[in-house]
């Protein structure tokens, strides 16, 4: 018995040191200065080289980045709620004509992968820019938006919809009683109650917003509309030239820190809000 | 459905246009020359100061530039939505093959009169300027019908790079043949040191059309670059790839792992640690390395490769400029290719280490650039181009088959029987689909 | 309830369109394309019919990361699974100290970028100063080429992806766990049940639905990040070793010119994941159990 509790704690710890130690280095680095990064890469940096994060923000535009970043994020974000809610409400509550297909349709969606849809997307959206004689489609933030919001809709509204049929429809009868809208009874009603399913929603998107380069990278052709990760792959890219391994490290600190403050900020609410598909299915 | 589409997105879109909206400027404009160049080990200040001075030359005329590490994406989507570069600095034998996919999909402009061109402000043609022998190969005229698509820019030789320091410290020579090779690394394998490394794979085009050149002269070679039939069956081929063979004996142990992803800097620091002698690599490398650590003493040294018989040779690797077949402002980007030839922009490009086919050029160059450069003086022939254009065949790439089976050649995963097969199984599919 | 026939369509319409738009019309595209050849700037496309399927089933890289791509879903479902299991059922049903710090922590990886993870993994795997070699020589086993050695390059991923992907799937369980009414537990303690006939009779019977849902997850996911490491950590190499389905897909659709035979192998990839997950959906289907 004994035993067996020294057992889990070392495996627990252990584990606990395998995903922090390399996650502390990524800072740890981020302080070095280039020609630190030749030798061994475990060693402590020799003092706080500070002037990665000033080059980074500046001088590679991270800052800049950054700024587009947070726009485009919280933008998909609004969008994908405003979409999805209600679509994942209807779905999970009312039977209709078609909804087996709209519900299949969405499921199927899951299966279709962004990396070999971009370049159909993109073909479409240059057509159409080309049929209206317009470059608005091109380096635009709300596009971008709108692509990450309609991209994430399968997974948001799959998850949406199990949690909502785990709600009891008590709560909504007594609304209707007392003579609400149906559109009054979601919004005041039903969303509340839905509360850490959103924030679970938020907390995902957010991750995969954030985080995401290929279609960002695709649609935002101008230097001056580019997000973060996009910046940073820049900084990267650096054949046959030398690397900047400090900058490079201060830009992934930069993208890596906002997702670690938003999950401290709601992992709390995170474990009660997940059961997808949940228990009762 | 388009139609529909369009309507639907419209209605979606006017609704919300109000939320941020940046819009492209109009590319259309005559005065406007859109420029794209790949920010190399030269960087872009450079590509600044040639547009600036374009500019000068032509008053009115805007340049807008576009320089970034990573061009292909940059310009690769852009150019699928019809949005066309007027002008690209951007070479083959890259990752993303960007430039190969446009000379397979024949999206190029034809620049042969480019190089009749009067250079703008000079009073001199752009072909009595150049280097012989740069416009007639693979690399520039890719359809072999003496038309030339690619213009050649800033050349540089390849061979071995090592440290001059660590050999003279020990009393070795540059090895001069291969069997002196295979001496030496026999001697340096006694201290613990290793006789080659190299960065990627990749690495071994310039190396292997050497070698090729060494073992056939340039006719083979010609015949090897258009898959001619047979021409892996042959005695000389098969000795420079018994060659690579014997070199994995010879590998320091941790390059193949170091060889994939962004690690290869860790092949080129043992050399600079003198872990190991020689390495296949271009004079990028010494601005690449600038900032790390070395040995104490260390000095770069540069050869052609050992001759297999008495010929040694160097490939002169040359980075390639070209406007897209789409491009809308052809008249001011060939004005602007010819330009780059001019005196004023080969010196701007020499302040910055990259230097330019023109003669006279080396005369100007100093410390390790004039090394490097001299190793054509010093008796190395050199050898230029590379493999012929063909279709694009689905599943076949020259380079992979080629090229990155060395990884597996090092590794003893492969046997050079397998790999020749290999080879000559792509050569011949290549071969039906040349252009 | 009366069916408010215009609130149903108002609250579907909008997500609908859009998902119509931007993710079924781009797939059907896809599929289109699969049957033509093109490389990516030119005017000719040529109609191939399926002459871009078949020269897949010869295509040995084709089939190389085919091969590799199912290792990874078998390995890093397994262990992910397991370990994730293991995780959640330790941290929700023993009396254990800082049980939320462990929570938070085992999560982190989930949130990283994938660059991220391929930078922390390169410097691990270094073969002369990683901490894997450091590792194994004070054990005095020799050193291992992890991304070198053909053999080894998809295991060496295989761990980057469990390391990422564990804390995820334990949080998934927890929260089902969680659910579980203690009343159950108590009653099998009267019985004098052992920590894994509690795990298997109780626990797992009830968390099934969610284990169900989450092998779709592994299998869309481990598609996802396997390419994004690989990409990242080998760029598919030595020699192409650690190829998977999407970056052979990338390498053929915008490196080889061939971006028809690409778009073919994204179809296969469909295909494929949605197949697979039918037949895990089918094979796991077990009666609910009630409450």
């Amino acid at each position: 018995m004994k035993l067996y509790k020294i057992f889990i704690y070392t495996v627990l710890i252990l584990l606990a040191v395998t995903v922090a130690v390399p996650v502390l280095w990524v800072f740890f680095a981020s302080f070095k200065e280039n020609s630190e990064f030749y030798g061994d890469p475990w060693t402590f940096p020799k003092g706080l080289y500070f002037k990665n994060f000033v080059d980074a923000w500046t001088d590679a535009h991270m800052g800049d980045y950054f700024l587009n970043s947070v726009t485009v994020t919280l933008m998909a974000i609004a969008m994908l709620l405003i979409l999805a809610l209600p679509c994942a409400y209807a779905l999970s509550r009312f039977s209709f004509k078609g909804r087996t297909l709209v519900k299949g349709l969405m499921m199927g969606g899951l299966f279709i992968n962004v990396s070999y849809i971009v370049v159909p997307i993109f073909l479409m959206l240059t057509d159409l820019g080309k049929l209206l004689e317009t470059s608005f489609f091109l380096n635009n933030h709300f596009i971008l938006a709108l692509i990450y919001a309609s991209t994430a809709l399968p997974f948001t509204v799959y998850l949406l919809q199990s949690y909502f049929s785990t709600l009891p429809a008590a709560y909504e009868e007594a609304a209707a009683i007392d003579g609400a809208s149906p559109f009054v009874t979601m919004l005041r009603v039903m969303l509340p109650m839905a509360r850490p399913a959103v924030i679970t929603v938020i907390l995902f998107n957010f991750l995969s917003f954030w985080n995401e380069y290929i279609i960002a990278l695709t649609f935002m052709t101008k230097d001056s509309s580019k997000t973060l990760p996009v910046g940073l792959m820049n900084l990267m890219k650096a054949q046959n030239a030398a690397a900047e391994y400090g900058k490079m490290y201060a830009g992934l600190v930069m993208v890596m820190l906002p997702t670690l403050i938003l999950y401290i900020c709601v992992q709390k609410k995170l474990t009660h809000s997940l059961a997808v598909g949940g228990v009762k299915g | 459905m388009k139609k529909f589409i369009a309507l639907m997105l419209c209605t979606v879109l006017c609704v919300s246009s109000l939320a941020s909206c940046r819009r492209n400027e109009s590319s259309n404009d005559p005065n406007t020359l859109k420029v794209a160049v790949l920010e190399s080990a030269y960087g872009s200040e450079m590509w600044e100061k040639i547009c600036d001075e374009f500019e000068k030359l032509n008053g009115g005329m805007t340049v807008e530039l576009t320089a970034e590490k990573n061009l292909e994406d940059v310009i690769g989507a852009q150019m699928k939505g019809g949005d066309y570069p007027d002008v690209v600095h951007l070479a083959t034998g890259r990752e993303a093959a960007l430039t190969e996919t446009l000379i397979k999909d024949e999206a190029l402009t034809d620049l042969t009169e480019v190089f009749e061109m009067t250079i703008p402000g000079e009073d001199t043609k752009v072909s009595d300027k150049l280097i012989p022998g740069f416009t007639d190969t693979l690399a520039t005229n890719p359809y072999k019908d003496k038309k030339t698509y690619l213009a050649p820019m800033f050349y540089s030789p390849c061979g071995l790079f090592y440290d001059a320091d660590l050999l003279e410290d020990n009393g070795w020579k540059v090895p001069e043949s291969w069997d002196e090779m295979w001496e030496l690394g026999d001697e340096a394998k006694k201290k613990g040191i290793y006789l080659f490394t190299y960065p990627t794979a990749g690495y071994f085009d310039a190396f292997i059309y050497a070698l090729l050149a060494e073992s056939g002269g340039i006719d083979f070679y010609n015949d090897v670059m258009n898959y001619k039939e047979a021409v892996w069956d042959t005695p000389e081929a098969t000795r420079v790839l018994n060659i690579i063979k014997r070199l994995a004996d010879y590998t320091e142990p941790t390059t193949v792992a170091n060889s994939t992803g962004d690690n290869y800097l860790k092949n080129q620091q043992l050399v600079l640690d003198g872990k190991a002698i020689f390495m296949p690599n271009g004079t990028w490398v010494v601005g690449e390395m600038e900032d790390a650590p070395r040995r104490e003493g260390f000095r770069w040294g540069f050869t052609a490769l050992p001759a297999i018989e008495e010929d040694r040779y160097s490939f002169t690797f040359f980075e390639q400029c070209w406007i897209p077949k789409e491009a809308k402002n052809k008249t001011a980007a060939k004005e602007f290719i010819a330009f780059l030839y001019s005196d004023k922009a080969a010196e701007i490009f020499a302040s910055y280490g990259a230097v330019q086919p023109i003669s006279d050029i080396t005369d100007s160059l100093d410390g390790d650039n004039k090394l490097f450069y001299s190793v054509y003086e010093d008796g190395a022939k050199a050898v230029m181009g590379g493999f012929a254009a063909t279709e694009a065949v689905a599943g076949v790439s020259i380079y992979d088959t080629l090229f990155e089976s060395i990884n597996s050649i090092m590794t003893g995963d492969k046997t050079v029987d397998t790999w020749k097969n290999e080879i000559i199984a792509a050569s011949d599919k290549l071969r039906d689909n040349l252009k | 309830m009366k069916k408010p026939r215009a609130f149903i369509f108002f609250c579907i319409a909008p997500a609908l369109l859009l998902f119509l738009v931007f993710m079924v019309y781009p797939t059907i595209s896809v599929f289109v394309m699969s049957l033509f050849k093109w490389g990516g700037y030119s005017t000719s496309r040529a109609f191939v019919g399926i002459d871009n399927f078949k020269a897949l089933l010869s295509d040995t890289r084709f089939i190389g990361s085919f091969k590799n791509t199912v290792i990874l879903l078998v390995l890093v479902t397994a262990f992910t699974l397991v370990a994730a299991l293991w995780c959640a059922n330790t941290l929700t049903r023993e009396n254990i100290k800082a049980k939320g710090l462990f929570r938070v922590i085992f999560y982190i990886p989930n949130i990283l970028s994938a660059v991220v993870i391929a930078a922390i993994f390169s410097a691990i795997y270094d073969p002369s100063s990683g901490l894997a070699n450091s590792f194994l020589s004070l054990m005095g086993i020799s050193p291992v080429m992890w991304l070198g050695n053909r053999d080894i390059v998809i295991f060496s991923i295989a761990i980057a992806m469990i390391w990422q992907a564990t804390g995820y799937y334990m949080v998934m369980y927890m929260s089902s766990m969680a659910a579980i009414p203690e009343s159950l537990y108590e009653a099998s303690d009267i019985e004098g049940a052992s920590r894994s006939s509690k795990f298997f009779k109780i626990t797992l019977p009830l968390i099934w639905t969610n284990l169900r849902t989450t092998l779709t997850f592994f299998i869309i996911s481990s598609i996802n990040i396997s390419f994004l490491l690989v990409r990242a950590m080998t760029g598919g190499g030595p020699d192409g070793a650690s190829e998977v389905f999407l970056s052979y897909m990338y390498d053929q659709a915008y490196t080889n010119s061939s971006y028809g035979y690409g778009m073919a192998i994204g179809v296969v990839i469909f295909v494929f994941s949605f197949t697979l997950s039918a037949i895990v959906n089918l094979i796991t289907k077990r009666e609910p159990v009630e409450l």
